[in-house]
């Protein structure tokens, strides 16, 4: 069983091209996108689970509003199904049935709640120390277009990641630096820092894959990074690189006429979360197939072959996550690939700012990996 | 021993410790420890509790002690923060006892946690009153059982029949020895097996629940809420990635394991029962009820009170 065949038969299922494609020409030929090209369901737009911060006022106003609207069960029972029952509060001990229990109960919630009220105000203090924090770190630590300054900031480091991730948020459309836009302006940024700090492969996540599944923002980028990079370089001396999609087995190069590995400065591969489980589920219906068809020896599936296999078909493994949310949350990941990575994240930072990234490098640095020991 | 830490000795800890373990103080700060949890109850409380048990080494090197000495105090930290959380209400309690990356540690070492593992075991389950059956826990084993030796599996399987019978919802799954990785192969092959048997009908009928099903923990594991590493590593060490990485909280703590107590844990469930109640009231707020029913949000269209009657030109 040779390992190209098994990764072969998993994109001939997600209707990926069997080889590697070169979209280049195809890209450049594009008209690039507007937005409104590109319609996204607004349902789809953030992964579930990022939890938005909100003001002090209207969170201190909710929590005096549920202290001040909390009944005995008893009253709850009988409003018709209409109004929803404040039971989302929910208990694990059930419905407290005597009265002392049930006066306790609601004291005990009652200071719950007060301690909530505390914790709000706490972390509102805590976010606004935060914010000035970063404010002063992008003041301190600014990459003034300028690769030199970059690779000096680095070179103060005893080491740094071959392979960097950044999970990146789609924003709304409306905020600063939202939409598909500011999601473009982000990578072209990322990819100017990583290709000055020297670091040759770029790992980008983004939870819907709104760039990958659209030629004409794949265009657009390929656009923009190449004029960002132009900004830092000059006009004449651009670093080569490549754009890759291991989910549809796409690639774009910058320069047409360079497509040799050795190169190529920097390899940017965007990944979204079909790249995590939904693979690892496509994977294990071909080795199914083909142990019925007794290609593959149940014996012989390891984890060796299934690494071989995920490398191939989603990407190399980060030795550094950066997450750029407000707090660490990492959004269905593939997780094949962060089994040692180091994770990095800036409490309360909403931007993807070349401080963050360069406080990710000197934590890198920092780290001491030992497997096991 | 090698000579005492007297620097430490007169320290503003070594009082306050002294302060705390005071047998009068210490009741009194039981009862505030069992006000604590009951004002934690009546929030939000995660199901299911994963934590990454580092620093027994550092800690014993810290305190100039033998390295079996930081082991066992880390086992100890272990029962007091299980009891913490089965006595708020926590159903899965997961701890990462060893790695099959840690065979790569001296056999001294491997050979040290091995027995100690076992012999806090059995002593959690040997007697009647003891932790494990006074309480109800079941104790269960979770990794790749092939790495075990043959007298220690005997003795953990045999821990693992004694609280079985428990009638409970507590459970401490223990995972060792185990990787992440090492699950998610098992799992394929599990699946590989079962349709090369005919108990899965068709490829097509794979799915992520089933890869979920499948893996060392099995079916009744509810979902990951939080994972707690301590001892400051900011990173995952191959450990329960599949679940780790969607709608679960990841906490980083600096805190040695040994010196993880009572307050560290309580602090860290409080910070997810407040966050879990902002969400629950944002979710509120949308109109959705659960984590699983995103669909919910289409019917408050249906909800609204009807309109009034149409008046349309083309019907009169």
């Amino acid at each position: 069983m040779t390992s190209s065949k098994l990764s072969d038969h998993v994109r001939a299922e997600t209707n990926a091209s069997p080889s590697l494609t070169d979209i280049t020409r195809d890209v450049s030929t594009e008209i690039p996108a507007l937005s409104s090209v590109s319609p996204i369901s607004s349902s789809s737009q953030h992964p579930p689970n990022s939890i938005r911060s909100r003001g002090l006022a209207q969170i201190s106003k909710e929590l005096a509003n549920s202290m001040i609207t909390t009944k005995p069960p008893g009253a709850n029972s009988n409003i018709s199904g209409n109004s929803i029952p404040k039971s989302h509060l929910y208990t694990t001990p059930g419905p407290p049935t005597t009265v002392v229990s049930n006066v306790m109960f609601y004291f005990h919630h009652v200071l719950l709640l007060s301690l909530f009220f505390v914790i709000s105000i706490y972390k509102n203090i805590n976010y606004l120390y935060r914010r000035l924090l970063l404010k002063f770190y992008t003041l301190t630590y600014y990459p003034n277009k300028s690769p030199q300054i970059i690779r000096d900031d680095v070179n103060r480091l005893s080491k740094i990641p071959k392979v960097i991730s950044c999970i990146l948020d789609l924003k709304d459309d409306d905020d600063e630096n939202g939409g598909i836009d500011g999601l473009i302006n982000q990578i072209s940024e990322l990819s100017a820092w990583t290709v000055s700090a020297g670091i040759p492969q770029l790992v980008i996540y983004e939870y819907n894959g709104v760039l990958i599944n659209n030629k004409g923002n794949l265009a657009q980028l390929k656009r923009y990074i190449s004029k960002n990079l132009t900004l830092y370089y000059g006009t004449d001396l651009v670093p080569n690189y490549s754009i890759r999609i291991p989910h549809k087995n796409l690639i774009i190069y910058s320069d047409p006429a360079v497509t040799a590995k050795e190169e190529l400065s920097l390899e940017i591969l965007l990944l979204s979360r079909v790249d995590g489980k939904p693979t690892i589920v496509e994977l294990t219906k071909t080795m199914s197939e083909l142990a019925i068809n007794k290609e593959l020896s149940i014996k012989d599936i390891s984890i060796e072959l299934i690494d071989e296999e995920l490398l191939e078909l989603v990407g190399p493994e980060p030795d550094l996550l950066i997450s750029f949310g407000p707090s660490l949350d990492l959004q269905d990941y593939p997780p094949w690939h962060i089994r040692l990575s180091e994770i990095y994240w800036e409490p309360d930072n909403k931007d993807v700012s070349y401080a963050v990234f360069i406080r990710a490098l000197q934590q890198f640095s920092n780290c001491k990996v030992n497997v096991g020991k | 021993m090698p000579s005492a830490p007297t620097s430490s000795t007169f320290s503003l800890k070594s009082i306050l410790d002294l302060i705390v373990y005071f047998p009068v103080v210490s009741y009194l700060m039981g009862f505030l420890e069992d006000f604590i949890i009951d004002v934690l109850k009546t929030g939000p409380v995660p199901t299911h509790v994963a934590f990454v048990m580092d620093g027994n080494r550092r800690y014993s090197k810290a305190k100039n002690l033998p390295l079996k000495d930081g082991h066992s105090a880390g086992a100890e930290t272990l029962v007091s923060v299980l009891d913490v959380c089965f006595r708020l209400g926590v159903e899965h309690v997961t701890v990462y006892a060893f790695s099959i990356e840690n065979f790569n540690r001296s056999s001294e070492e491997v050979d040290t946690l091995f027995g100690l593992l076992r012999d806090r075991l059995k002593q959690m389950s040997e007697h009647e009153e003891s932790y494990a059956r006074l309480n109800k826990v079941r104790v269960r084993i979770i990794g790749n059982k092939s790495y075990i030796p043959e007298d220690i599996l005997r003795d953990l399987d045999k821990v693992e029949e004694i609280t079985k019978q428990a009638s409970t919802r507590r459970t401490l799954n223990v995972c060792f020895p185990y990787t992440s990785r090492d699950d998610i192969t098992n799992s394929l092959k599990n699946i590989a097996n079962k349709v090369a048997t005919g108990e899965i009908a068709s490829k097509e009928d794979i799915t992520l629940e089933i890869l979920r099903e499948n893996n060392y923990f099995g079916p009744d594991v509810p979902l990951l809420d939080i994972l707690i590493r301590t001892s400051g590593h900011t990173r995952l060490s191959d450990f329960m990635l599949w679940q780790a990485n969607y709608n679960c909280t990841i906490e980083f703590v600096n805190t040695l394991w040994p010196d993880f107590k009572f307050f560290s844990i309580t602090s860290l469930l409080l910070k997810w029962s407040y966050y879990k109640t902002l969400q629950l009231e944002e979710r509120y707020i949308q109109g959705i009820k659960d984590d699983t029913d995103y669909t919910k949000r289409m019917e408050l269209l249906k909800d609204l009170p009807p309109p009034p009657p149409f008046a349309s030109v083309s019907e009169r």
